[in-house]
């Protein structure tokens, strides 16, 4: 006995809508089964990963400050995921520009205007859009796969800030630890309530989802990417060049990338550290999907998988749950995703004996 | 053949419904031992459907089969092969990288030693005359050989009933008159043919009897030989044909496109590229291409459209302007457009709205564009105008290309391109596979642009088509165009030998000695 995909005639819009809902659905019992199967309060693990973030109002900010940059990164990778270019290496675009910003940071040290965060926002697109144009260069010039070169780019960049923060960018007062020196004020991102830890950054992941949205939606641009990454013979006979597309896709998702780690350097950090890269360069491929490639849906994806980074801090101390179980949690959402997505698409049939080949 | 012999297929009240649409309604006909029997009808009368039921791949609703006068029900391919049906599609399923015999072994439901395999193939083509050489690559094949592959696979097996599906779409007045030679060779033998097709010339030259359906119910079942193919046609499409109007007394004017030793390098690996081609269309002139498919008709469309770039810009030129260094776009922008042979998914996006196809190539024509943004309200007025024009069954410009039929998404297509009243149209095929009423449609709309004083390259295989419709005519054969010849000083064997070439001369050095 076999099985076969078919492909479904019609796939369902709604269910296209819903598998994201049900993959968090089916995380959360699988979860609770694995945890308590393995000696760990499963339903408490889960209620503390998913619930508590959304029930203590404390947590509120945290989830903001998370949602942020897996939202701005999660932007870039929904449009060039929806043109076919599988940038894999948003977390090292993102340690890219978070150090473009450090290097304008340090270097006005001691200057003061309101012109120095700007000036670091600009450094650090521009700094992810450079390290995103490496593989961009190699895809057309070479033809070499984006997904390995992109994904391969990210361990060195985090090397990248270890030889910065360990030799010329040290911290001439830190007692030897390797970070650099707290920014000055004028490059610190604003909070923008007071009393709490919400930056600018989150009004900012707001805006660049909507903006992108109307991008994508509306314009000319949108379009190419779109239409390249689902029929690239019909975009080559619409007079849409593939290597443009691809630039213009890397470049994009990464200098979000990059916007996000200049944003996460000057308000949450406030200086460059050995644990900058915090994996939402990964964790925001998962939102991408999550959120249907659609830039409005990626502003709920990144919330989900928020909570499940600000609820797997809260298991750690509450139930001793170990910090690795928030991956574990963030890759069954993306097996489920994916899986669902599959059965939405295909129907899986029963086939009695050995298939036969057929002539046709 | 003996009255009382009972008939080798009966079909009685076969009825299959799909969501919305009743495919079969209430079939009943008979099929003889020995008999050529014609299955006639328009794109979406339900004979697809009807022969995927006989061959096993759907299940009725309703009705009964009947084999040799016992009631059957085939579940599958494998259980009708193994009553003794073949079926030969019309998209072939075969490897390009191996050869004949490998192939054919692939496609066999029992295994069988190479080498007797080999003698067996030799013996089929042997006894029905199919020159082929087994150990040949099927890339270097052409697409009447290719045929031929299928067929002895489906000889193979020893059938007394051979399904072919629209078998001459492909092939060369030469290649259809040998395939012929072969079905009669067959049938004479006691072999039963259902032939599928909407070519009533051919019809009336190979079949006994022919059935014919509209809108999944039979409409008759006639003797071909007693019938014209107007008075058939006019059965299988439900009204009268309407010719193509032409103005009297037209004079092609000054030339417009002229293509000058445009070549093309090779893309891929069993690509044809297009050698040295050279020629010019006048205003209003309708310059038909012929050929074999795969002889660089592609190739040809492409470096047309822009879609491939040649090195030299005068290479092509519309009223004397260069346009040989332009991409799609611009050229779109001097006036030249172009239809590609395959629909969804290069002239086309199935998974996208008919106004949003219309943005594909129609925006900057028509001011759809402004400040990078798309005006979607103009696409969609646009698109309504070319459902209309075009009589396009589409529920309106929010329609999926890929919900619609595939001569429906042709006429949309064309519309598309045509009504943007460009000054040169080039189209590949632009009939394939559209049944007779939106062929004259799209016929005529060809000719009214012409008359217009655009230019037109019609690149197609069917030869039909092409000296109703061209007052030009040349032939591709190996990516290398023939002179052009007027269409009323050509006729259809000098056409044939054209189209034949070069594949004609390998195809007796390398056949097989019988």
């Amino acid at each position: 006995m076999l099985f076969r995909l078919e492909k479904r005639r019609e796939p369902s819009q709604l269910m296209r809508y819903l598998t994201p809902v049900a993959a968090v659905v089916l995380t959360m019992v699988v979860g609770a089964i694995i945890f308590s199967l393995i000696g760990y309060d499963g339903i408490g693990a889960v209620r503390e990963i998913f619930l508590t973030p959304l029930t203590n109002s404390y947590k509120w900010q945290d989830l903001g400050v998370k949602a942020a940059p897996l939202i701005i990164i999660g932007v870039g990778l929904s449009i060039a995921y929806r043109a076919n270019v599988w940038n894999i290496g948003a977390e090292g675009q993102y340690v890219v520009g978070g150090l473009a910003g450090t290097w304008v940071a340090l270097a006005t040290h001691g200057l003061n205007g309101p012109w120095i965060l700007p000036l670091m926002v600009l450094a650090g697109v521009l700094g992810g859009m450079a390290y995103a144009a490496i593989p961009a260069l190699l895809r057309t010039r070479l033809n070499v796969n984006e997904i390995l070169t992109s994904l391969m780019l990210t361990y060195a960049s985090v090397q990248l800030i270890y030889y910065l923060i360990r030799a010329p960018w040290k911290d001439p007062m830190g007692m030897g630890f390797p970070q650099t020196r707290l920014f000055a004020e004028a490059a610190r991102l604003p909070t923008i309530l007071p009393g709490t830890i919400v930056h600018l950054g989150v009004p900012i992941a707001v805006l660049v989802a909507l903006v992108a949205w109307f991008i994508m939606s509306r314009s000319v641009f949108g379009y190419q990417m779109r239409v390249v990454g689902t029929a690239p013979h019909a975009a080559r006979y619409g007079g849409f060049s593939e290597n443009k597309t691809i630039w213009l896709a890397m470049l994009v998702s990464g200098g979000l990338a990059g916007l996000a780690g200049v944003l996460e350097v000057a308000g949450p950090f406030q200086r460059m550290v050995p644990g900058f890269p915090t994996n939402y360069g990964f964790t925001a491929i998962i939102v991408a999907f999550l959120g249907r490639l659609n830039p409005l849906g990626v502003i709920f994806a990144g919330l989900v998988m928020a909570i499940t980074f600000v609820g797997g801090e809260v298991a750690q101390t509450t139930i001793g749950l170990p910090n690795a179980a928030t991956g574990i949690f963030q890759a069954m959402v993306l097996f489920f995703l994916l899986g669902g997505d599959l059965l939405v698409r295909y129907r899986v049939r029963r086939v009695h004996g050995a298939a036969a080949p057929g002539t046709a | 053949m003996d009255a009382s012999m009972p008939l080798r297929l009966q079909l009685t009240g076969i009825t299959k419904q799909f969501p919305g649409v009743l495919a079969n309604d209430n079939i009943s006909f008979g099929v003889k031992p020995g008999e050529i029997h014609a299955l006639l009808g328009e794109n979406g009368a339900g004979k697809s459907t009807l022969v995927k039921m006989i061959y096993g791949i759907m299940q009725p609703d309703a009705g009964e089969i009947r084999w040799n006068g016992e009631p059957v029900v085939i579940t599958n391919p494998k259980a009708a092969r193994k009553l003794g049906i073949g079926m030969v599609f019309q998209h072939f399923s075969l490897f390009e990288a191996l050869t004949v015999l490998e192939n054919i072994a692939l496609g066999m439901d029992g295994s069988l030693k190479s080498r007797e395999l080999e003698a067996r193939i030799r013996e089929v083509m042997h006894t029905y005359g199919l020159l082929l050489d087994p150990h040949r690559t099927v890339a270097t094949l052409s697409v009447g050989e290719r045929q031929r592959i299928e067929i002895v696979r489906a000889l193979l097996l020893d059938p007394k009933l051979l399904i072919m599906d629209e078998p001459t779409s492909v092939l060369t007045p030469q290649e259809v008159e040998q395939l012929f030679e072969v079905l009669r060779k067959l049938a004479a033998q006691g072999c039963s043919i259902l032939y599928i097709s909407h070519k009533l010339d051919e019809i009336k030259a190979l079949c006994d009897t022919a059935t014919i359906l509209r809108g999944g119910k039979l409409v008759d079942t006639c003797d071909p030989k007693q019938e014209t193919s107007r008075s058939m046609a006019e059965k299988m499409i439900g009204t009268g044909l309407r010719d193509i109007v032409r103005a009297k007394g037209r004079q092609l004017g000054a030339p417009k496109l002229v293509v000058s030793r445009l070549s093309t390098h090779k893309t891929g690996h069993f690509d044809v590229p297009v050698n040295d081609v050279s020629f010019t269309v006048r205003a209003g002139e309708i310059f038909g291409i012929a050929g074999v498919a795969g002889n660089g008709q592609n190739a040809l469309l492409d470096a047309l459209s822009g879609e491939i770039l040649g090195d030299d810009k005068e290479a092509i030129t519309l009223d004397g302007y260069p346009l040989g260094l332009l991409n799609t776009t611009g050229r779109r922008k001097r006036g030249l457009c172009a239809v590609p042979e395959e629909r969804n998914g290069h002239a086309a996006v199935g998974e996208f709205s008919l106004a949003d196809n219309s943005v594909l190539t129609a925006r900057d024509r028509l001011g759809m564009v402004m400040l990078g943004l798309i005006n979607s309200g103009a696409a969609k007025t646009y698109t309504g105008k070319v459902i209309a024009d075009f009589a396009v069954k589409a529920l309106g410009p929010g329609s999926m290309a890929g919900s619609l039929s595939g001569g429906n998404l042709q006429k949309y297509i064309m519309g598309r391109e045509i009504l943007q009243r460009p000054s040169v149209l080039v189209v590949s095929q632009p009939t394939w596979g559209v049944d007779a009423g939106a062929a004259a449609a799209i016929h005529q709309a060809l000719v009214d642009l012409a008359a217009e004083g655009s230019a037109i390259v019609v690149i197609s295989q069917d030869l039909d088509e092409l000296l109703a419709l061209c007052d030009t005519l040349a032939v591709i054969n190996l990516g290398r165009l023939s002179a052009a010849r007027p269409v009323g000083e050509v006729s259809v064997e000098e056409i044939g030998l054209l189209m034949g070439g070069v594949h004609g001369a390998t195809e007796a050095s390398n056949a097989v000695p019988a």
